[in-house]
């Protein structure tokens, strides 16, 4: 009873000066959505994470030459191939693999009449549709015939097969990779950023097979650039890892104390890293609104102790009726709490508005959960609370006698 | 609160000895040397004074806003000096309704909240207290003005809107503070009317402070300060008398 009418009151003071009352939100307006956004960009950024891993496969480990330690002279990773299509087939064959492509890659000129584009060749298997799945939009994916046969045949990211056909059926049609002909036999519906071409939608991909007579240059006529492992499930990566490397030293007859001369990159790990970035812009901008929200705070204590000297005769009244010093208390520390909570709920809707707005551009998605919004409108209060403590107890030790002679 | 008739009016309140002193920079300035007197249930009690006689801290003593440095206070059987500042909160909740010179009234807060103020701070629920006040608001004769705001009103209607605040509890006693100090002669002498009828008919005890000869002649009993110790304490007919002569003399 007593506090829904003390409620009441905080709102009706809160009414009755708008302007200084919404000047004095402002800084927990922006401190609140500030914190409400942190909590979203890092939910977002995990989010984006997993989107990206689903998109382009998950439970996925690239395998690299690396350069020979034993070696004299260092050369760039990558720039030897010491993997091989059989080091392929050999790890596809583990059980803890899903599956593994062995891959080769360049960047050459794609051209069909008058348009032309460079984008990135990859040789590849079969497989690689599997453990990355990529879907056709249009025609049929390569095929182990293709393969075999080292057939000169093409399937296209989306993207570049708008630039290439505009709205022509591509399927059948001959395009001109680094000017040999290519018959184009699908085209990619995925899109996206993948972690080795880049975007997924303006990739080729060629049998390997061709890659090799026809583009890319190989010191072996086995040699492959990477292998793209796929674990069977995400509990397996680890495993996958390990045994990768067990079964290449064995084969590549790396001796105990010989480093390896191939790389497992671990793409979890690299979504690791993602979150690191996710937390580190979360953590500036949880820090922008702890700032504001303590200086939002100070403004809110400084125009309660004005609050408190103008009403000094309204306390000295509302002593002499019965209000006890603890009413008082109440009534100055719930409307600083209002104050705080009303910031707080505006400062989420900021925080709404500005995620639907980012949501919109369709690159990153943003969502202000239960729990973002619990924690700050726990913050304000809390907020409230701690800076509006000291001006209603300063209000509550005022003197009857002096307040009611206060003019 | 209507005396019984069947036996001797008790005593409301009693002052003993009451001194009070205010310190300030390690200087004590006494402003009340010892005042002694007692009330009894249904008087109607003026306290006269010029300023600086006393007059302001002993309405404070009396109305529980100040305790007094020594001496004793006893206010419907209880000791006053003693009290923490809560406890004085709740024995004016429940014992004074205050009537202020400058009405007092809560701005932004509709007539009939104000009225309901004293009953909320008592614990009385948001609904009971409004129906109270409305019924209090009706008996001053403003039955219909609850829902506006006191700056709607006349000076005279705010006054009487603070006496129904003051009565809403229904304390024993009433502490009018110059009533009519910021009212014209004819809207005053509807307040003292009204005051004098709460007295007269319902036994309600007040204390009226003032410096007008003409206000203090409602009330029945008349005590005047001068420098901090009674000068007169008798019937306000006999006072007011002796008052008229004091001024007769001093112009001559």
């Amino acid at each position: 009873m007593k506090f829904a009418h003390v409620f009441a009151e905080a709102f009706r003071a809160m009414l009755a000066n708008p302007l200084r009352t919404m000047l004095t939100m402002l800084g927990i307006i922006i401190g609140i959505a500030s914190v409400v956004l942190m909590l979203a960009i890092g939910d977002g950024i995990k989010k984006f994470i997993d989107k990206q891993l689903a998109v382009l496969g998950s439970n996925l480990v690239l395998v690299q030459s690396d350069t020979r330690k034993n070696v004299g002279a260092r050369l760039r990773s990558g720039s030897v191939q010491t993997l091989t299509v059989d080091d392929a087939q050999q790890i596809n064959s583990l059980a803890s693999v899903g599956g593994a492509a062995p891959m080769l890659s360049t960047f050459s000129q794609i051209a069909y009449g008058n348009a032309n584009s460079n984008s990135q060749v990859q040789g590849t298997t079969p497989e690689t549709f599997k453990i990355r799945n990529l879907r056709m939009g249009k025609g049929i994916p390569l095929s182990e015939v293709d393969i075999a046969s080292a057939s000169r045949v093409a399937v296209l990211g989306k993207k570049l097969a708008e630039e290439l056909f505009y709205k022509n059926d591509p399927i059948g049609q001959t395009i001109r990779i680094d000017n040999q002909s290519f018959q184009v036999i699908g085209v990619l519906d995925n899109e996206g950023q993948s972690f080795d071409t880049g975007d997924i939608g303006q990739v080729v991909l060629v049998p390997i097979s061709t890659a090799r007579v026809a583009l890319i240059r190989t010191p072996t006529p086995r040699s492959v650039a990477y292998i793209v492992a796929q674990a069977k499930s995400a509990e397996q990566v680890n495993d996958m890892v390990a045994d990768i490397e067990e079964l290449l030293r064995d084969r590549h007859r790396i001796r105990a104390d010989d480093a390896d001369d191939f790389r497992v990159v671990n793409f979890g790990e690299f979504a690791k890293q993602g979150e690191a970035i996710g937390k580190g812009l979360a953590f500036a901008l949880g820090f922008i609104g702890a700032v504001s929200l303590v200086v939002g705070g100070i403004g809110i204590m400084n125009i309660m102790l004005v609050s408190v000297t103008e009403r000094t005769r309204e306390i000295g009244i509302r002593m002499a009726i019965g209000a006890m010093p603890s009413d008082v208390l109440w009534q100055f520390l719930i409307e600083a709490v209002a104050i705080c909570v009303v910031s707080g709920v505006i400062g989420i809707a900021l925080s709404m508005g500005l995620a639907a707005a980012v949501n919109a551009t369709g690159t990153f998605e943003l969502t202000v959960g239960m729990r973002a919004i619990l924690i700050a409108t726990l913050f304000s209060g809390f907020v409230g609370v701690f800076f509006g403590f000291y001006p209603a107890r300063r209000a509550s030790k005022l003197q009857p006698v002096e307040c009611l002679r206060y003019e | 609160m209507t005396a019984s008739p069947s036996r001797a009016p008790s005593t409301l309140l009693e002052v003993h000895d009451v001194r009070k002193s205010y310190v300030t920079n390690l200087v004590s300035t006494p402003v009340l040397h010892g005042i002694n007197f007692s009330m009894l249930r249904g008087d109607f009690v003026a306290i006269m004074g010029q300023s600086g006689s006393g007059k302001s801290t002993l309405m404070n003593i009396l109305g529980c806003l100040d305790t007094p440095t020594s001496g004793n206070y006893r206010l419907n059987d209880r000791e006053v000096a003693s009290l923490s500042r809560a406890e004085l909160a709740v024995l004016r909740n429940q014992t004074i309704g205050f009537v202020f010179q400058s009405f007092n009234l809560l701005k932004r807060m509709t007539i009939q909240d104000n009225v309901a103020l004293p009953l909320i701070y008592a614990g009385v629920s948001r609904g009971e207290a409004r129906k109270r006040a409305s019924e209090q608001l009706a008996k001053v004769g403003l039955g219909e003005y609850g829902q506006r705001q006191p700056n709607q009103l006349s000076g005279g209607q705010q006054q009487r809107v603070a006496i129904a605040r003051a009565l809403v509890a229904d304390p024993p006693l009433i502490l009018a503070d110059e009533p009519t100090g910021n009212l014209d002669t004819k809207t005053s002498e509807e307040i003292m009317a009204l005051l004098t009828m709460l007295n007269r008919e319902r036994g309600q005890s007040i204390i009226l402070v003032t410096h007008e000869p003409d206000i203090a002649a409602y009330a029945s009993r008349l005590i005047r300060l001068k420098d901090g110790l009674i000068l007169f304490d008798g019937p306000a007919a006999e006072g007011l008398h002796q008052m008229r002569i004091e001024s007769s003399e001093a112009l001559v």
